[in-house]
């Protein structure tokens, strides 16, 4: 009852909202901090200041062939995870940053719509900053056994995060995924193919239908920045952020550096409109103040 | 089984030895003798897979049951038995003749008439087993010699042209032989002779091949009533690694690789071999990989693990150890086992610097556990290779050991790369300058940026050298002699990263060098970047 109380006296609607996003945020990270994007704009969107650690997070490519750039975002946000050396002393130290990283890859599901769409190259995601030696590559051969292997490696709390490719996402395996990621406290990255077909307010309305992630992106592709000699120098990402369990939805386009591992967006817009989410944001934060 | 005049008879039983039938007799004149004669061909092949079998049921008395085998003893007929090496064991039992007893009794009820002899050496008890009157018989140590005067040349396990000549010279009895000077035999007879008889006789050592590798440490339990679930057996399972790890920590060793053997109650054995990344001792991850196998198992087959009437005996042996040096335990609280499903406690986790060695134990756990339920080649790793034609640049190898460290990226290089390099329609300005525009897969993409070329050569020094012909023919090209991989090494190709209008990158490749290594380039997509 004293937090109704806490409500009904509380005088500013800040106020109001914040009491609630503390009620509502369940301390499902397991102690872990939430990973930043480093990145203002898009960390202050996120309603813990970065992505839950604890959490499904589903990726979905915009088309069939942003497949390798939604995959390229996954490797992108896994680098980031433990790259910097932990603050304070110095014990057996260097192990930090080692920790393996599990990849679930379905040896059938490398097949969207029919076609193969190409193995994990160790040298790719050596080029974007993952160090494949902490990979470890899991195949397997049907759903069944996909979904035993993520939920196993969730469950030993032996990896920093474990990512995945699936064929489709139900409620239900939604739920029971984030529920073991949010017990073991561990980033959960899922790839879901692109929906064949635009979605249908029959199956819940979202592409996909309902789903309990905590997060949904949908990538796209963009051109990539280049360097004043015209090479190619970062790739870069049209994020957009479909779902965010107690956050709101949003648009960026990023870059990622993958020697800093560090995301910026991308400067020069010809779209000016698609950073509209961290715009409004900074929009509302002033209207308020 | 065949022979001069027709077919001769292989083995027979009691009844038909009875009636006076005798192996290697013709068929035709046992069928005038007997009547009512039963004939099948013989099936060496399955012969052979029983007495494995009988020979894997066997050791359940002692590891090391080595079944004599045809091939083995190059020999026709008699070669069916095996030698239980029961030296370390027959206390276990309450001594060789409650051994052998028991062995008897339990082949009986099987249905097999058996001849078992306890000697000092295992030519001694071939011989025993097979001339001696009593079908159970233990020959007490030191009385091979006398054992052995008395009996036939055959109980030698020699082979039949050597028996025939001995016969010829008029030895009949061991007996016979033993007391004459070695010398005249070493320079008439093959080796065979003297080595039999050595052997018999314990002079030399007789080194048995044993059916599976003994093990390091085993442990076995034989139960009153037969066990038929899955979870009794997990369970009996960890109350044996539970006795081993007694042995194992005085010996400060961890398992590498366990065997579990199920001794079913008609005499098969089934195996369950279990794999582990790191040195152990923990019996719940033991007991935890056996469950995941047993599972497995299940899955695969439909059905349960083909139980039959249950399991009698159960046996867990460490095929490999390898040295665990004593740890100090960590203060923190230790993190609840993975196989209760529960959360970790977020406190290990949270402090940097505690819990790293934890962690690579629980790395290991986990990677067992996938490999147990999956398959061990399902399990892998990224290990770079040095080549520079980007499809063998790199192996996924199983995770076994380190992980070699990666080169520090230089080229771009796509993150998915092509099972196979598709070939692809490319409009470009200039036959050697960058795509502008090609066709992958039914779409076109409109080319916005080509970097490149990247260009890599063929393995050149991998290829057979060129003939004669076609040096002195100076022909530039490579000759369609190559086979479609080979000449494909052969091509040097320019790399290109591509981008389209969308802004999706993609991997090209144009393969040979205009104008010196082709007339006509081709075309290829490899991979996709991110």
């Amino acid at each position: 009852m004293t937090e109704f109380a806490a409500f009904s006296v509380a005088p500013s609607r800040a106020a109001v909202v914040e009491e609630l996003r503390r009620l509502l945020v369940p301390a499902t990270a397991g102690g872990r901090a939430p990973l930043p994007f480093g990145l203002p704009s898009l960390d202050s969107h996120l309603p813990e200041g970065g992505l839950p650690c604890g959490g499904l997070h589903e990726i979905v490519p915009e088309t069939e062939s942003a497949n390798a750039a939604a995959f390229g975002f996954i490797v992108a946000l896994l680098g980031r995870i433990s790259s910097p050396p932990p603050p304070g002393p110095r014990l057996r130290a260097p192990e930090w940053g080692r920790e393996k990283v599990i990849f679930v890859m379905p040896g059938y599901g490398l097949r969207a719509h029919g076609r193969f769409y190409g193995r994990l190259s160790g040298h790719g995601l050596n080029a974007l900053g993952l160090d494949p030696a902490r990979v470890i590559l899991v195949e397997t051969a049907h759903r069944k056994e996909t979904l035993w292997a993520l939920a196993e490696a969730l469950h030993s709390g032996a990896p920093a995060a474990v990512a995945g490719m699936i064929d489709r996402l139900d409620l239900k395996t939604s739920q029971k995924l984030q529920l073991a990621a949010g017990d073991c406290g561990l980033p959960l990255f899922l790839l879901r193919p692109a929906a064949p077909s635009p979605p249908s307010p029959a199956c819940g309305g979202g592409w996909g239908g309902g789903s309990a992630a905590a997060t949904r992106w949908r990538i796209g592709t963009a051109e990539a920045a280049r360097d004043r000699f015209g090479m190619h120098a970062r790739p870069r990402w049209h994020l957009h952020l479909e779902r965010c369990r107690n956050g709101r939805p949003g648009e960026w386009v990023v870059e990622y550096d993958h020697v800093a591992h560090r995301f910026s967006l991308a400067a020069a817009l010809a779209d000016p409109a698609l950073s509209r989410g961290a715009g409004e944001r900074t929009f509302g934060q002033a209207g308020r103040s | 089984m065949t022979g001069a005049g027709g077919p001769r008879i292989a083995a027979a039983n009691a009844a038909a030895e009875r009636s006076g039938l005798a192996v290697s007799e013709l068929l035709a004149d046992a069928r005038a003798k007997a009547d009512t004669l039963q004939v099948r061909a013989v099936d060496a092949a399955a012969d052979d897979a029983a007495l494995r079998r009988l020979a894997l049921w066997a050791t359940r008395y002692t590891p090391t049951a080595s079944p004599w085998l045809r091939d083995f003893a190059g020999e026709k007929n008699g070669a069916d038995g095996f030698f239980l090496d029961i030296e370390g064991s027959a206390h276990l039992f309450g001594g060789e003749d409650r051994l052998i007893a028991d062995l008897l009794d339990r082949l009986d009820r099987f249905g097999l008439a058996a001849r078992l002899a306890v000697a000092a050496t295992p030519g001694t008890a071939w011989a025993v087993s097979r001339f001696h009157r009593s079908p159970l018989f233990v020959l007490p140590s030191g009385e091979e010699a006398a054992a052995l005067a008395g009996m036939p040349i055959e109980a030698l396990r020699l082979k039949p042209e050597t028996r025939t000549a001995l016969r010829r010279l008029g030895f009949k009895t061991i007996g016979a032989l033993i007391d004459q000077p070695r010398a005249p035999f070493a320079a008439r007879f093959a080796a065979e002779l003297l080595s039999r008889l050595d052997q018999a006789l314990g002079r030399v050592d007789e080194p048995l091949v044993p059916i599976v590798a003994p093990p390091v440490y085993h442990s076995l339990h034989y139960l009153l009533e037969p066990i038929v679930t899955a979870a009794a057996i997990v369970a009996h399972a960890g109350r044996l690694m539970q006795n081993l790890v007694h042995v194992l920590t005085r010996d400060d060793v961890g398992a590498r690789a366990l065997r579990l053997c199920l001794y079913r109650l008609d005499g098969a054995v089934e195996t369950v071999e279990i794999g582990l990344s790191l040195p152990t001792r923990s019996v719940a991850h033991v007991a935890r990989l056996i469950d995941l196998k047993l599972d497995a198992v299940a899955a695969r087959q439909g059905s349960n693990l083909d139980l039959g009437f249950g399991f009698e005996a159960i046996g867990l042996a460490v095929t490999r150890a390898e040295p665990m040096p004593a740890r100090q335990i960590e203060l923190t609280p230790s993190h609840p086992s993975a196989a209760s499903g529960a959360p970790r406690d977020a406190r290990v986790a949270a402090t940097p610097g505690w819990g790293q060695d934890d962690n690579t134990e629980r790395c290991a756990a986990l990677i067992d556990a996938l490999r147990q339920r999956l398959g061990p080649h399902r399990v892998r790793r990224f290990e770079a290779v040095a080549r520079h034609l980007p499809e063998r640049a790199e192996a996924l190898p199983p995770t076994e050991g380190e992980t070699s460290a990666w080169p520090r990226p230089e080229q771009a290089r796509p993150l998915f790369l092509l099972p196979q390099a598709e070939p692809t329609e490319v409009t470009a300005l200039v036959p050697d300058g960058p795509p502008r525009r090609f066709c992958w897969r039914g779409a076109t993409y409109d080319v916005a940026g080509a970097q490149g070329p990247e260009r890599i050569a063929g393995e050149w020094w991998r290829l057979p050298p060129p003939s004669a012909h076609s040096r002195e023919s100076g022909n530039p090209t490579l000759g369609p002699r190559l086979r479609g991989d080979e000449r494909q090494d052969a091509l040097t190709r320019d790399y290109y990263l591509v981008e389209d209008l969308g802004g999706r990158r993609f991997w090209l490749y144009r393969e040979g060098l205009y104008g010196r290594e082709t007339a006509a380039a081709r075309w290829f997509v490899q991979g996709l970047f991110a």
